[in-house]
């Protein structure tokens, strides 16, 4: 293992907080990965876009050793089987933009890349490190509410490796908490096959581009005979996670596709979401922004 | 010798790549905080957490102790002698903190983790006092004071009355009553503020400065540090930008050549993006108040304004853009009658200083949103009211500018025709339905554009030399940073001694060479360092072709120079290459020269008198821009689709560099209208960095059309005027009042956010900035 040593000192506002690195590893495979994890306190390190900010502005300190999962050639890419996708944990949000097989079979996560950030970002930015920051904000976490997709998490103790999967709506608990344990890494993110549903995502910030969510929202679904079918809804930037969009489902489904319903849907957003006021947004533009994505989608995309 | 050398195509006017350009975007470029000096240390500055408070208890010692820290200083360490405009801050505090930025401490070690580590070793204990945050609450009898020797917290006032304003009232058919809040916006320079300070065995300073004004930077500095300003020495690199941010002295300047003082040692200090969104200056929030009145037939009556300054903590140049602001509420269009007063207020905020438009920005904003509501009040539209009031060349303002060669209905007319205005904005004002309505909006104003004389002087030294192959020094007071006048010094010498571009080199970055300059400010560089360069150029040339006329025997009055060449003026015939007869000159034995000259500008302008009356500028300039916005009355959002530029420049001399200043103030504007808002709640920055703080960024860039007036201004060089500034004044205004075209809604309060947009057409309720 090529084991490098050196100390780092990072600084939070005004100073206070100075904490050292031991040890760098940057390991190649979820083996030696899901082992490192297991000797002990440990900071992943993927892209870097959120854990290099937090550790400078000293919201966050490391652990003694910093692995660096870039390596692992095998959590990088796109896979397909029945309609159903594996992404790897290190796949960029540029590749979720430019690959064929997002682009066929899941164009709602290329839609979300596209309003992400921006090239720079989008090039170090990986998928996993936008879930396991769980921040409520999260782009990615959208889409992937509303897909119902599920996630793999490996660990390895007594001399063999260990693999969870739990829904991506339920590993996120809170703004910046999951459910990864200290001794997991995350390898995979499961979409179940969509069989053909349109889907949608918008979100908005006061600037067009490299700008942080204040309100968000993806539906997915399908128009079936006049009605809305299998939808499922989840909004972004409105409470401590990315949130379901229950209610918001059990008025569209199954009923039909007119602004009756619509307008239905877009009552019961109120019931789904807790947003607050904070210095980007008050509650009150939220959930106007809210009523208004949501509009905007399954007024324009789903009856388009 | 028979050489016929061609006729040159002028360079005035041509598009020429900023020199300093590729070195930048190569990455090449050495800015102070790339700069190692040998045993240099990095200093670093303790910020008070209070917003008000004693001081009980700062103990130091522990970080003292720290191996690796070479000095920690306090305020009982230093003079308490204040800098800035009212000298009311001293670089270290010691007692009392008034403003969350203020500095209580600093260290030097040898790395910047150590200097931090000491940091977080300083103990400090406070006693919170009383804070105000409001001016107008600051102002009443009850509010905490917040310096002992300025009762009542007035930092600065400003006052002229010009006219009657009852008379002006009781002739008028309108008066409208208004209240406006302008709110903090920072220069968010790229590079963030650094300084690096070097005291040698002889005890004198230098220090490598950002400094936008370097030689009254000297003598602003040299008192707290108790030291001559002649024993500074201020050596500029590069600036990753200034915008006004860097005309004054700041305490981090002092603190760092304390520490250098105290360690022996060069110290350079450098800010965190943070640290520069609390501790950097803002541009000066204002609360304004106009009364101002009309007649039916659209004639401007009277202008009565009352302003509010909140001063923060301490007094910079903020505190003093009610000096140009009067200028604005007085002199732009015909206003007979005039009361301004305003009050700079302490607080227990941070404190604003001098920034691009300088209290223009904020007048303009009033006056130009409010030309748009009393034309609608009179029944008039936007572009014949203003035509209305428009002054003509020759008249002269109440406070004494000349407006010798005033285009304002030039650029009002112009700006209407090529954007086919009355048309456009009476059809959007029809439209009221659709989720998505385009306005149309236009805002004019008024700045100098020859200088500015607030000083005792506002003149520029020059030195011109030349060496035996015809390459020139042009030693200048101007500084560089990255407004682009080496362009246009290189231009302008480069044509009056014809000689290539390449063949100049500009030396403005020590000021142990050049010459004294008042500074970067008041859009005033190419015209006073221009007419400077070319006067010098001038003298040289008269001195050169002296020569030519002894060694080859033809009248001075029939040569002139081209091309390397001292050619006959008729028929551009090559008479001496121009190398040849410098070296002729300098080694001509007991009568030998060399081209060495030098020259001071002065600008024929006059200080302000009583009233502040003075026409303070040798030439001013107006601007017409007009701005095409798309409103989405959903989220809010409004979208600067155009923005077409009508400017005064008098004449263009560098075509790339005018463009930039205009792209970069667009972008500015569009930021201080739109996007841009330094959220400050009691006292706390709430944003200091790039994600809360909105910056404009690529895509909101409109497309830009460009309709430059050029008049060849008598006193310019060239015939150039001042243009840097109006580009970051006139586009916030013409965008609000597109909005209202739009929308039917005006804000006084900008920036015009999505969520204010919002709430102004779907009402909101719960919390929120309304
Ligand atoms: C300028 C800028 C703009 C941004 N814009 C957006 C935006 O528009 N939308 C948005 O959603 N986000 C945005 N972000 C945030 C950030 O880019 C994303 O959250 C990104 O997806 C994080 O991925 P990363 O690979 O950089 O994660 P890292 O920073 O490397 O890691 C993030 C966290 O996840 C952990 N981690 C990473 N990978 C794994 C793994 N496989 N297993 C276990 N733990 C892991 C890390 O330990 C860390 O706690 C922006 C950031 C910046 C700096």
């Amino acid at each position: 293992m090529p084991w490098l040593k050196f100390m780092a000192a990072t600084r939070s506002r005004s100073g206070f907080n100075m904490n050292e690195i031991a040890n760098y590893i940057a390991v190649d495979t979820i083996e030696e990965a899901a082992e490192t994890l297991a000797a002990g306190p440990v900071t992943v390190l993927a892209g870097g876009t959120d854990l290099m900010l937090q550790t400078e502005a000293g919201t966050r300190s490391y652990a003694a050793t910093l692995m660096n999962i870039r390596r692992v050639a095998e959590l990088r890419g796109v896979g397909l089987e029945d309609g159903s996708l594996t992404i790897g944990a290190l796949t960029t949000v540029s590749d979720l933009l430019a690959d064929p097989i997002i682009g066929a079979h899941c164009p709602i996560l290329a839609e979300t890349a596209d309003q992400f950030a921006s090239p720079q970002i989008r090039n170090m930015a990986s998928i996993g490190g936008n879930i396991c920051n769980a921040s409520p904000a999260g782009d990615l976490l959208v889409p992937l509410i509303a897909l119902g997709a599920e996630v793999a998490l490996v660990s390895k103790a007594d001399g063999a490796l260990h693999s969870r999967r739990m829904p991506v709506e339920e590993f996120v608990i809170g703004p910046g908490a999951s459910k990864l344990g200290d001794t997991e890494i995350l390898t995979f993110v499961h979409i179940p096959s969509q069989d053909g549903a349109a889907g949608a995502f918008r979100k908005f910030g006061p600037r067009p581009a490299l700008e942080i969510a204040i309100a968000a929202v993806a539906v997915t679904g399908r128009i079936e005979d006049g009605k809305f079918a299998h939808m499922r809804v989840a909004f972004g930037a409105v409470a401590p996670t990315p949130v379901r969009g229950r209610a918001v489902e059990a008025a569209l489904e199954d009923k039909p596709a007119t602004d009756e319903t619509i307008n239905a849907a877009l009552a019961a957003t109120d019931a789904d979401i807790s947003p607050i006021d904070d210095v980007r947004a008050s509650a009150w533009y939220r959930r106007h922004l809210i009523r208004t994505l949501t509009q905007e989608i399954l007024a324009d995309v789903f009856r388009a | 010798m028979m050489d016929q050398i061609a006729e040159q195509i002028s360079l005035i006017g041509q598009r020429i790549p900023k020199p300093d350009g590729a070195a930048k975007v190569l990455g090449r470029t050495q800015y102070i905080n790339d700069m190692v000096l040998h045993r240099m240390l990095i200093g670093k500055i303790l910020r008070t957490d209070r917003v008000h408070a004693r001081i009980l208890r700062l103990d130091i010692s522990k970080a003292a102790a720290l191996p690796g820290v070479h000095a920690v200083i306090t305020g009982d360490d230093t003079p308490m002698i204040g800098i800035g405009v009212n000298k009311d801050n001293p670089p270290l505090k010691s007692g009392t903190v008034r403003c969350i930025r203020d500095e209580i401490a600093a260290v030097a070690a040898e790395t910047e983790a150590i200097a931090d580590q000491a940091l977080a070793l300083i103990e400090v204990e406070y006693e919170d006092l009383p804070a105000v945050f409001d001016p107008a609450e600051a102002l009443e009898d009850s509010a905490p004071q917040l310096h002992e020797d300025k009762p009542g917290n007035v930092g600065l006032s400003y006052n002229i009355s010009y006219g009657d304003i009852a008379a002006g009232e009781a002739e008028s058919d309108v008066v409208l009553d208004e209240t406006y809040d302008l709110h903090y916006v920072t220069h968010c320079c790229m590079g963030p503020g650094c300084v690096l300070a070097e005291f040698d065995a002889m005890g004198k300073l230098t220090i490598y400065s950002q400094t936008q004004y370097p030689y009254n930077f000297k003598m602003d500095l040299a008192p707290t540090l108790g030291i001559h300003p002649g024993d500074i020495r201020v050596i500029q690199p590069p600036v990753g930008g200034a915008f006004g941010s860097k005309l004054d002295v700041y305490p981090f300047e002092p603190i760092c050549a304390f520490l250098a003082q105290k360690t022996r040692r060069p110290v350079k200090l450098v800010f965190s993006r943070e640290e520069e969104f609390i501790a950097s200056p803002t541009r000066q929030p204002v609360r304004a108040h106009i009364r101002a009145g009309a007649k039916k037939d659209g004639t401007l009556t009277f202008r009565d304004v009352n302003c509010l300054l909140n001063n923060g903590g301490y007094t910079s140049w903020g505190a003093t853009v009610p000096y140009v602001m009067m200028r604005t509420f007085s002199g732009h269009f015909r206003v007979p009658n005039v009361e301004f007063k305003s009050t700079a207020v302490y607080t227990n905020n941070p404190f604003a200083g001098s920034f691009r438009g300088y209290g223009n920005v904020q007048a303009t904003y009033v006056t130009a949103t409010l030309m748009d509501k009393m034309a609608e009040a009179v029944g008039m539209n936007p572009i014949a009211f203003r035509l209305k009031n428009a002054q003509e060349p020759g008249e002269v303002t109440p406070q004494g500018s000349l407006l010798k060669d005033c285009a304002l209905a030039d650029c009002i007319t112009i700006a209407a025709e090529k954007t086919d205005f009355l048309k456009i904005y009476a059809a959007n004002a029809k439209v009221e339905t659709g989720r998505y309505r385009r306005g149309i909006g236009i805002a004019t104003s008024l700045h100098n554009a020859g200088g500015a004389k607030i000083h005792k002087s506002d003149g520029c030294g020059t030195i011109l030399t030349m060496d035996d192959y015809a390459r020139v020094t042009l030693i200048t007071g101007a500084s560089e940073i990255g407004q682009g006048i080496d362009a246009v010094i290189t231009q302008i010498v480069a044509e009056e001694l014809g000689v290539p571009m390449a063949s100049i080199t500009i030396v403005n970055d020590d000021s142990a060479i050049g010459p004294w300059d008042v500074g970067v400010h008041a859009s005033r560089t190419t015209f006073i360092a221009g007419n400077g360069a070319r006067r010098a150029a001038i003298k040289a040339k008269a001195q050169i072709l002296a020569a030519a006329s002894k060694e080859a025997n033809v009248p001075a009055e029939e040569m002139e120079l081209r091309g390397g060449h001292v050619v006959q003026s008729d028929n551009g015939v090559s008479i001496i290459r121009l190398d040849r007869l410098l070296r002729a000159m300098h080694f001509a034995g007991e009568d030998a020269e060399l081209v060495m000259v030098t020259d001071y500008y002065e600008p024929p302008s006059e200080p302000e008198g009583d009233n502040h009356y003075g026409d303070m500028s040798a030439a001013y300039a107006h601007a017409a821009y007009v701005a095409e916005v798309e409103v989405d009355t959903m989220t809010g959002h409004v979208r600067v689709e155009k923005m077409t530029v009508v400017q005064d420049v008098g004449r263009v001399v560098n075509g790339l560099g005018i463009e930039g200043q205009i792209e970069g103030g667009i972008a500015m504007s569009i930021g201080y209208g739109l996007t841009e808002d330094l959220r400050i709640e009691k006292g706390i920055v709430k944003n200091p960095s790039f994600r809360d703080y909105k910056v404009a960024t690529a895509p909101e860039m409109p497309e830009i059309a460009y309709h430059f007036i050029e008049n060849d201004t008598p006193e310019g060089p060239f015939g150039a005027k001042g243009i840097a500034e109006l580009p970051a004044i006139v586009p916030a205004p013409a965008i609000a009042n597109a909005v209202y075209n739009a929308i039917g809604v005006r804000f006084d309060n900008p920036p015009i956010t999505p969520e204010k947009v919002a709430r102004a057409l779907h009402g909101g309720q719960d919390g929120g900035d309304q």
